[in-house]
């Protein structure tokens, strides 16, 4: 990288998954393989027969979302405000800086999507057909942009530098670390809360169930488990996961606990988006191998992966040639994991929590099986891929993600004990 | 340090026409391309005119896609892309035509394809949702517009889309800009799309937003915005490789300020304080004092607000200069096309310093005390341009000023 000036560390998290709200539940409920997914309740489905879903528990982001209105905020815009409330307290941010009253924050925004506004756009459209323009909501009409969640999440916290949306299908979780952590490196900003956030919707899952995406209903076994032998669509999540990235320098100066780093990212596309297996198997490849360029890393200092493997028959199967394209033979002795199995597919969040997952391994020293993976499909190139926790010590994580329809993306990330290499 | 990234290429569809030179002539002439909405029944509505793209034909451009498996703001935004490909001489089939693997998009978009959704509900309130297939999934999607640009052109590197609603055409350039100097991209495709839209439209009157008949920016009778539609698509380079190929270069995309007022979703800070944020990141970050800007492409809504507070920003970070520097809003001609607005501005900017021409603000009939700039009412001018600010503000406190600079070898 020719315009690299600093290193960028993680300093903090925050979840809202099926799991938990917090890191520990989230990844003590992946390594005890515990399942967040179960029938739908948070909307109306109006008759669309679904699989189990990712959905969060009853007590919702609101719950971390006081002292104010929650009136403004769509479901989206709630999760990443308590998502950016989490993390801000986990990462000590906010406690250095200023006070609950504080102005603002001197921190940005970037935030993945996929879906972004769809459930507002769409019902304030639909109280204009049924009842008149006039009677629309305001509200709603402001909810209705696609980077409604991270404007709302900029105003409940102050966080008055960049604030940039990136959608890029599936991996947009993954893209918007990627994308702040350059933003970082190049001294565009010092502090940056990225991730993603997503809701469950009944104009997201109708879309997935009439384009034949979601798992089938009723499940069979291997339904919506990543790389099982039986798989057939994936099931839909929710959630929003944040991560504080800093350069190190601005993290050590204000003596922040560092999680760890990333320290390279890289991304292709398949313009077949997803009709050629071979093509998103290449662009896995290529993302792969320019994040360990990035990284100043060879495919042989890799010791774990996070996939975004969802339970997609072809997705899933092109995402793990892609890795062992770059990879090599390496790839079938490595820990795998792939936490779509537990949490459903949350598009846009799921690479912060993909990430998220391999950060927390590094520091306890294991890493989660896939949950409900009792037979993955044989000519997968992971010997290792299974239901079962892998001990060890990870310094050199992988994170990838591929989407159905063509981006893909990948990310290294390093112990809080190692240094970059360049 | 890294090399200069630098503009080789254009390309745009717009209610003034689809070809750059077609619209440009056209600003300069101070034409309106704001007419009565006719892709929707506006009869419930007090206000009925927009700026619709009329004689766009998706099937002359798109050569493998078929146009009728995207939505409409993709459609727009193929077509500029391959006009800004053929503008910039990428696909002559010579040798120093770039590998297609590091060949990136990044398009900013408001509402990406809201039509999908009107469809989806306009099928969902008659229950007749069977009749739909899946398109909400395949086109509609926030990341779908580059995707399309893409896959047509068959391009493997980077790809975003950056929504950041009607600042996402500045704030895509900024993302190019920093795809190619960090070395992840060898060119970059950046721009903006957005489709006139029944919800887009129905929000903007709910909020009382629409002017009746013109938008007057910067008029002290200014009545408001007018939606309207669009794609504009520029070619992004380093310079080094815009010579080593023999390109024409339009000018060199210089630096960008980003910021977010954090103040509210859709009224901007009283005080301008973003808009001023956002204006000294792109000075500071091209190493150009204020002095030196000739033109400014404002934001200019014509809505009370925006024009009053973009003016204040302008004053706060230009000082005296601000008063003197001619600044123009050619959405007093097309209207505000949402996610295409400021990448159809960036191209305006491009073309200002390339021909030392700026287009007029239109429909100025008063001026406001609280507007005192030189909008360069009416009438083009003749004037040297070596370096333009683009800048742009959105729903979400976004704000977003891009500066581009005259490339002299």
């Amino acid at each position: 990288m020719s315009a690299r000036r600093d290193q960028v560390v993680v300093t903090g998290a925050g979840v809202l998954s099926p799991l938990g709200y917090a890191r520990a539940p989230l990844f003590e409920g992946l390594l005890e393989g515990r399942s967040g997914l179960r029938p739908v309740e948070g909307f109306d489905t109006r008759g669309l027969a679904l699989p189990r879903v990712g959905e969060l528990n009853g007590d919702g982001p609101e719950q971390f979302l006081e002292g104010r209105s929650l009136r403004p905020l769509d479901r989206t815009g709630r999760l990443a405000a308590a998502a950016a409330e989490l993390v801000l307290a986990d990462s000590g941010f906010r406690a250095y800086y200023g006070s609950d009253e504080a102005e603002s924050l001197p921190a940005g925004l970037v935030l993945g999507t996929m879906y972004g506004s769809v459930r507002t756009i769409s019902e304030f459209d639909r109280r204009a057909l049924t009842a008149g323009p006039q009677y629309t909501k305001p509200f709603d009409f402001a909810n209705s942009v696609i980077n409604a969640a991270a404007g709302q999440a900029a105003i409940w916290h102050g966080l008055a530098e960049i604030n940039a949306t990136v959608a890029g299908g599936t991996t947009a979780g993954l893209a918007a670390l990627a994308h702040a952590a350059d933003l970082l490196r190049i001294g565009r900003a010092s502090a940056l809360v990225a991730g993603g956030a997503e809701e469950l919707c009944f104009e997201s899952c109708w879309s997935f169930s009439r384009a034949g995406l979601l798992a089938r209903e009723p499940e069979g076994p291997g339904a919506g488990t990543p790389f099982h032998a039986h798989r057939n669509g994936f099931l839909p999540g929710e959630g929003a996961a944040l991560l504080m990235l800093e350069t190190v320098t601005a993290a050590r100066s204000r003596g922040a606990e560092i999680l760890g780093h990333l320290t390279g990212s890289g991304s292709s596309f398949d313009p077949s988006r997803g009709q050629d297996g071979e093509r998103s198997a290449t662009a896995v490849r290529r993302a792969i191998l320019a994040a360990l360029k990035d990284a100043g890393r060879e495919p042989a200092d890799v010791d774990g992966l996070s996939t975004s493997a969802s339970g997609s028959v072809a997705v899933d199967r092109a995402e793990a040639l892609g890795i062992a394209a770059a990879l090599g033979r390496h790839a079938a002795e490595l820990p795998v994991t792939a936490v779509k199995g537990s949490l459903g597919e949350g598009l846009g969040a799921s690479g912060a929590f993909q990430t998220l997952a391999l950060l927390e391994a590094m520091s306890a020293g294991v890493l989660p099986g896939i949950r409900g993976l009792d037979e993955p499909e044989p000519e997968l190139p992971f010997r290792l891929a299974g239901s079962s926790a892998h001990e060890g010590r990870f310094r050199c994580g992988l994170v990838t993600s591929l989407s159905w329809d063509g981006h893909a993306c990948a990310l290294v990330v390093e112990g809080p004990g190692e240094e970059a290499r360049s | 340090m890294s090399s200069c990234i630098v503009v080789t290429g254009l390309g745009v569809v717009s209610s003034l026409g689809s070809d750059v030179e077609q619209l440009w002539s056209s600003l300069l002439e101070g034409r309106s391309g704001i007419s009565e909405v006719e892709s929707f029944d506006t009869s419930a509505y007090r206000v009925h005119r927009g700026g619709e793209v009329r004689d766009f034909q998706p099937e002359r451009y798109l050569r493998h896609l078929d146009p009728g498996s995207m939505g409409r703001a993709s459609q727009m935004a193929v077509a500029a892309a391959l006009s800004a490909v053929a503008d910039a001489g990428l696909r002559s089939g010579g040798p120093h035509d770039p590998d297609p693997e590091r060949v990136g998009v990044v398009m900013g978009t408001t509402s990406g394809e809201p039509r999908e959704v009107e469809r989806f509900n306009d099928l969902l309130v008659a229950e007749e949702l069977d009749r739909l297939g899946p398109e909400l999934a395949t086109r509609y999607p926030n990341h779908v517009i580059a995707g399309q640009v893409a896959a047509e052109l068959d391009l493997c590197g980077p790809n975003a889309m950056i929504p950041t609603a009607c600042a996402a055409g500045n704030y895509a350039l900024a993302y190019a800009l920093d795809t190619l100097r960090c070395g992840r991209a060898d060119v970059m495709l950046a721009g903006g799309a957005d489709a006139f839209s029944r919800i887009t439209y129905t929000g903007f009157a709910r909020l009382g937003a629409i002017a009746p008949e013109r938008c007057q920016p910067f008029d002290r009778n200014r009545q408001g915005m007018i939606p309207g539609e669009g794609a504009a698509v520029l070619v992004l380079e380093t310079e080094e490789q815009a010579r080593r190929r023999g390109a024409r270069i339009y000018a060199e995309v210089a630096g960008y300020g980003l910021s977010c007022d954090a103040h509210h979703m859709t009224a901007a800070h009283p005080e301008g304080a973003g808009a001023a944020r956002a204006l000294e990141g792109a000075l500071a970050s091209s190493g150009v004092a204020a002095e030196q800007i000739d033109y400014v492409s404002a934001h200019g809504t014509g809505t009370p607000t925006n024009d009053k507070l973009e003016t204040m920003a302008l004053k706060r970070v230009f000082g005296d200069h601000a008063t003197r520097v001619p600044v123009s809003s050619v959405k007093s001609m097309l209207g505000h096309t949402m996610g295409a607005a400021s990448a159809i501005e960036a191209l305006v900017c491009c073309l200002a310093i390339r021909d030392g021409a700026v287009p007029p603000t239109a429909n100025f009939e008063e001026p406001d005390p609280e507007c005192d700039l030189d909008i360069v009412p009416n009438e083009a001018r003749e004037v040297p341009v070596s370096v333009a600010m683009s800048n742009a503000y959105a729903f979400g406190g976004n704000n977003a000023s891009v500066l581009f600079r005259e490339c002299v070898s």
